[in-house]
């Protein structure tokens, strides 16, 4: 499940072309990592510099999204892959997609961090949005591992901690609009915040579609709209058959 | 018998035993008279003989780690001796490897640091347990993977395939537990076959780091306002005409003292600007003849200064940085050149272009410095001479401010000086910076 089972080609070239296009779509994941943290670093320090920084670096998260694009059109025409190679360019094309919107996600959450950072903090200091961007950050790390180890069943497990995400996005929902109702003054800060928690939670299911293109590379079976229960057994039953 | 060492090899050996059977058969033939009879029977013993020891020979060999060697006399023996000895060094030689792999290994799962072994494509071959742990690398499994689909830091990526290697990089993880700052460094080998990544933890120098900074900037803030307070009453004081006279002397030097602790704050303040960043943020093509010609003409004005002083500009062009930061490293150099050169010296100001980039220079021909002095000219409060410096004013912040500005103009601060004849303090800027005139004129339109 590992290199090798991308490096069985007679065709050096073409186990490099495959290689470098894994290799370039986790460069891009960990750049939209950095973006993240950095994002949200921003908002929670309250630094305006770094929020317009990460606002303003998204550009090299798109341009790279082109260049894999192009280098996913260009291996399908010259070399026309099959099976597991063709899925590994699907899976690729897919998952860069997700990568770009969650570089979006971060772009917005440090436009809104930039400008929070002038208003008057409020007393917990952004807590709640810490807690749940470093679970997002997380999940988005864990997906990414998977995706280089090809190892369907962490995608899975990755897959089923997003509803932690959920959770932890209606408690900050519920808290914004305490305070909403407790002080009329606040409820521009609380928006924003809803704002930033709702591009979190958006990250969170980004990750989990790359958790699920892994599970496709790896197996074929495409387990988008499927509950978790049955692709948990799905998973388990073909690990099984691999001794 | 004891044969010469040139007739007791093994070959020999053979040849005298067969020549004895035949001798045997010989004379069995005489005493018998059926010669041709006792030559096949002789014959035939001995190669039933010699084929029995090569079969005991071959077991041995097969089963030579749990087995004895067998008892044979003859060339046989000596062959299974030869044999024997090659296989007690090989076996020497082999546990000795094996025992200093154990070591090895022991000694990198103590090690403080994190070990990576990559192979030319990056690929992982080896790692210690902390490597593992930190970077979440899994063994087996992970063996074989290229690093950077693992670690995904873009620094560490950028360092990885572009970098110097000696240089080394600073990577926050925001992984488990809050956050870890690493630094990482690579070993190549000299064909490039084998890399070395090592990993460090500096989360506590990082946090110490912060803290001294943050210490710096907050404390100067913080002393600011009351002596803004004390020097306000002070300038009160001394303007006063009812005052005692024989207060007015200490009421003056209080007051200068006072002026003196405001620079010192202020310096320190625009230190710890320098220090919060590592590059400019705001490059804008900046005229660097000119502001030599402006620090000149100020230069110039003062009463106490060199005889002369000279503006040799040799080229127009432009350097990308913050006008506010080349200002502070021209009039810092200045301003030392001006404390430490006689009425009757001289000061050369210039402004160069070359291949490598572009250099601005300032020399003198003052007391110059000793070269035990210069390596640690440019840290804070260094002072060559406690109280001569004292006596010229200065905080002893100067070349450290124009060290930190230099550096964040990705430039470099050289120091030549000889005692007595006078210093050159020059600042190399690299090429990538310098624009010139046109083109600066069409970016800042």
């Amino acid at each position: 499940m590992e290199k090798s089972d991308l490096s069985h080609h007679i065709l050096s070239r073409f186990n490099d072309d495959l290689e470098r296009v894994r290799t370039n779509v986790l460069k891009m994941g960990g750049l939209v990592e950095e973006q993240l943290r950095l994002a949200v670093e921003a908002l929670v320090q309250g630094d305006s510099r770094l929020g317009e920084q990460v606002a303003n670096s998204d550009a090299k998260v798109n341009a790279m999204e082109v260049a894999i694009d192009e280098d996913c059109s260009r291996i399908l025409a010259t070399r026309s892959p099959a099976a597991s190679d063709l899925r590994l360019i699907v899976a690729v094309i897919k998952t860069i997609t997700d990568l770009e919107r969650i570089g979006d996600e971060a772009e917005k959450i440090g436009y809104i961090g930039s400008r929070l950072a002038s208003e008057e903090r409020p007393a917990d200091r952004y807590r709640e949005i810490k807690h749940l961007g470093r679970i997002v950050g997380e999940l988005l790390h864990e997906a990414l591992d998977a995706f280089a180890r090809l190892d369907p069943a962490a995608a899975v497990a990755v897959a089923k901690k997003d509803r932690l995400v959920d959770e932890e996005y209606e408690a900050i929902q519920r808290q914004c609009i305490t305070f909403m109702m407790e002080d009329p003054r606040t409820i521009r800060r609380a928006l924003d915040v809803l704002w930033v928690a709702r591009a979190l939670e958006r990250i969170g299911d980004h990750a989990k579609n790359v958790c699920e293109y892994v599970v496709y590379m790896a197996y074929g079976k495409d387990i988008r709209h499927l509950s978790m229960e049955d692709v948990e057994r799905h998973v388990q039953t073909r690990l099984r058959r691999v001794p | 018998m004891k044969l010469p060492a040139r007739l007791a090899t093994i070959g020999w050996q053979a040849a005298y035993r067969l020549a004895a059977t035949l001798a045997l058969a010989l004379i069995l033939g005489l005493l018998t008279g059926h010669m041709a009879l006792s030559f096949a029977l002789v014959l035939a013993a001995y190669a039933f003989i010699q084929n029995w020891n090569l079969i005991r020979l071959e077991r041995w060999l097969r089963f030579r780690s749990v087995q004895p060697p067998p008892d044979i006399s003859g060339p046989w023996g000596d062959v299974v001796a030869i044999v024997h000895r090659i296989y007690l060094r090989k076996q020497y030689h082999r546990s000795r490897v094996t025992e200093l792999l154990r070591e090895f290994r022991r000694l990198t799962t103590a090690m403080p640091e994190g070990a990576v072994l990559l192979g030319p494509e990056n690929e992982i071959l080896w790692f210690n347990a902390r490597a593992g742990d930190w970077l979440g690398l899994r063994r087996k499994r992970d063996f074989g993977m290229r690093i950077e689909n693992l670690v995904r830091h873009p620094s560490f990526i950028d360092y990885l395939h572009t970098g110097v290697p000696e240089r080394g990089v600073v990577v926050h993880d925001a992984g488990q537990g809050g956050g870890r700052w690493f630094f990482f460094h690579i070993v190549r080998s000299d064909n490039g076959l084998r890399q070395l990544l090592i990993v460090r933890d500096v989360s506590r120098e990082q946090q110490l780091e912060a803290m001294r900074k943050d210490f710096v900037a907050n404390a100067s803030h913080e002393l600011r306002s009351p002596l803004t307070v004390i020097s306000g009453y002070l300038d009160g004081l001394a303007d006063d005409d009812k005052l005692d006279p024989a207060w007015r002397e200490p009421v003056l030097e209080m007051r200068r003292q006072a002026e003196r602790m405001n620079m010192i704050i202020n310096e320190l303040l625009e230190l710890s600007k320098l220090e919060s960043s590592e590059t400019t943020s705001d490059d804008r093509p900046v005229d660097v003849g000119a502001l030599l010609a402006a620090a000149q003409k100020e230069a110039l004005q003062l009463e106490q200064r060199p005889e002369r002083v000279h503006l040799k500009i040799e080229t127009d062009a432009c350097l990308l940085g913050s006008e506010s930061e080349l200002h502070s490293i021209v009039s810092n150099l200045l301003s030392n050149a001006v404390k430490y050169t006689p009425a009757h010296g001289e000061i050369e100001l210039r402004w160069w272009l070359d291949d490598r980039g572009a250099h601005l220079s300032v020399r003198d021909t003052g007391i110059g410095i000793a070269p035990e002095h210069i390596p640690r000219l440019t840290e804070r409060f260094y002072r060559v001479d406690a109280g001569r410096a004292r006596d010229r004013g200065g905080a002893g912040l100067g070349l450290a401010i124009v060290k930190h500005a230099v550096q964040r103009h990705d430039g470099t601060l050289r120091i030549e000086s000889k005692e007595g004849a006078g210093s050159t303090f020059t600042c190399d800027f690299p090429r990538e910076r310098v624009v010139n005139r046109v083109t600066s004129q069409a970016l800042s339109v």
